[in-house]
């Protein structure tokens, strides 16, 4: 059976991210007007509208922000998943992004949870998800 | 302010489930029961102000203003459809002091009413809409594990506990047995045990914790204070007026465990009206989960950061303590009526300001705050009502 859940479709602005993720490397867009990274990608950076983007390989180190385990009333395609983390991410570059926390019991979920970034296939694209770091 | 803007009357149905309306129908039935209950005619309205129709749908109807100008046979100074989700009343009230300070109009309708859509594929991928495709879809977002992120930061960040987003819904179910209309009357009281022994939704929230979805609506009359002295006994005037936004999609939040949005948005409703929390007498917070009163209670100034659990826990909420909070049972325990949720806890701040509470009158009720969001807590709208001018 085919994985019914979501398959994100790439924007012009985020092909390199998708690209990226596909061969397995987390790219963040960084503004090289004011030296900072942003997420998530978008036409110009969120501070300083500039176009001078770049993009960056992160570390894929990150630590759970928050969290929330969906037990009930899953999202369109996640209905075999239940129960399942969803999450967002503090990047070790200082960005945000959410993610789900996969190989990770629900009840290991905590905030503080040093995680690092996995890719997982999804259709013909594979998706940026987070799990515990080793030693954890 | 100039011309002493109020809500002169304020009407809600009775939520629960109506299959033999459509949205539009649902309309009309808000606003003849509301125009005959007032003895207000069409004719003596000059403003007209309503959300889309269903909000969720795939084409919300964005012409609203439009047709019922139409229906009421009505022409205003000021019309529009109006859409911040469950803010869009706070804003409608908003909009239209605004315009009666500056003398431009002096009786403005404010309606909503709304149909909960049943929740087959077709509208569930609709409401996905609320969330980014790419960076936010693609992991399964839900609406109640959305406002978990905050939850469960607030939790990590202050140590706030399950019982305590529970003490808000046992509250709320407290106030809703004085309710004739509350949706969740007949199933009687609740305890912190019946609502964490609940199924749980998304971690930290029960069922309990969640409010109800039904079907309603409601209108809201703003006027000047002269032409409301002529319409009610006590006019709930608008005093103060807050609005803020502080993010789109929800992962965009610039923090978790706090309400920017109840932050800055009270701080306006605060300044404007020159009062201060320690003058509010009732409080009404949109409670589409029970951590959020407790977490806006915070950020509005009703008690230090990280307090609110304490706060929620003493008993000050309950029906007779010190900061009476959502007193018509909130949407938790009131209902959820769909697209004018946002209008609910507007009507009951006004009808506590008027005196016209019924059961669960709070006797001093000289101020109301009532503070609505929608979206993600994306958009927030302040307001302080009070009995003088
Ligand atoms: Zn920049």
């Amino acid at each position: 059976m085919t994985d019914p859940r979501p398959v994100p479709v790439p924007a012009a602005s985020s092909a390199p991210y998708w690209e990226g993720a596909a061969q397995g490397r987390l790219l963040l867009p960084f503004c090289s007007d004011c030296a900072r990274h942003f997420f998530y990608p978008r036409a110009w950076c969120p501070v300083c509208m500039g176009r001078n983007l770049v993009w960056r390989e992160a570390s894929g180190r990150g630590t759970v922000h928050t969290f929330s385990v969906v037990h009930a009333a899953p999202a369109v395609g996640f209905e075999g998943q239940v129960p399942y983390v969803i999450a967002v991410i503090d990047l070790a570059e200082g960005p945000r992004m959410m993610a789900n926390l996969v190989n990770c019991a629900p009840e290991a979920a905590r905030v503080g949870l040093p995680v690092r970034v996995v890719f997982e296939q999804r259709g013909e694209m594979r998706v940026p998800q987070f799990t515990p770091a080793d030693g954890y | 302010m100039r011309n002493s803007p109020a809500i002169a009357a304020a009407f809600e149905m009775t939520p629960g489930r109506y299959p033999e309306h459509t949205t539009l129908g649902l309309y009309r039935d808000v606003l003849s029961q509301a125009l005959r209950e007032w003895h207000v005619r069409p004719g003596q309205l000059d403003g007209l102000l309503i959300p889309p129709a269903d909000m969720a749908a795939d084409r919300p109807d964005v012409l609203m203003h439009e047709r019922f100008i139409d229906e009421l046979g009505i022409r205003s100074v000021l019309s529009e459809t109006m859409f911040a989700g469950g803010a869009s009343y706070a804003l409608m009230v908003q909009r239209a002091a605004l315009a009666i300070a500056d003398g431009r109009a002096e009786a403005v309708l404010c309606a909503g009413a709304g149909k909960f859509p049943k929740l087959d594929l077709d509208t569930r991928r609709s409401m996905s809409k609320i969330f980014q495709p790419q960076f936010e879809l693609p992991y399964g977002p839900t609406i109640p594990a959305m406002y978990a992120l905050l939850a469960t930061r607030h939790m990590a960040e202050y140590g706030t506990t399950a019982e305590q987003f529970a003490a808000v819904a046992v509250a709320a179910r407290r106030w809703a047995m004085r309710h004739p209309q509350a949706l969740m009357r007949p199933r009687g009281e609740i305890d912190v045990a019946a609502v964490l022994a609940s199924p749980m939704v998304a971690s930290p929230f029960h069922m309990l914790d969640c409010s109800v979805p039904c079907e309603g609506g409601g209108a809201i009359l703003v006027t000047s204070g002269e032409v409301a002295r002529r319409i009610c006994a006590q006019p709930a005037y608008v005093r103060g007026m807050g609005e803020f936004h502080s993010h789109g999609y929800q992962s965009q939040a610039d923090e978790f465990g706090v309400s920017i949005g109840a932050r800055e948005a009270g701080r306006q409703a605060f300044r404007t009206s020159g009062l201060t929390p320690g003058d509010i007498d009732v409080v009404e917070i949109y409670d589409a989960f029970s951590a959020m009163p407790l977490i806006c209670l915070e950020d509005l100034g009703f008690c230090g950061k990280g307090k609110g659990g304490a706060l929620v826990e003493s008993g000050a909420i309950l029906p007779g303590g010190e900061l009476p909070l959502n007193t018509y049972g909130g949407l938790m325990s009131f209902g959820h009526v769909g697209d004018a949720s946002g209008l609910s806890m507007i009507v009951e701040g006004a009808r506590q300001v008027m005196g016209v509470a019924g059961e669960r009158q709070v006797a001093s009720a000289a101020t109301a705050l009532v503070h609505c969001y929608g979206g993600m807590q994306a958009d927030h709208g302040t307001l302080i009502l009070a009995r003088e001018a």
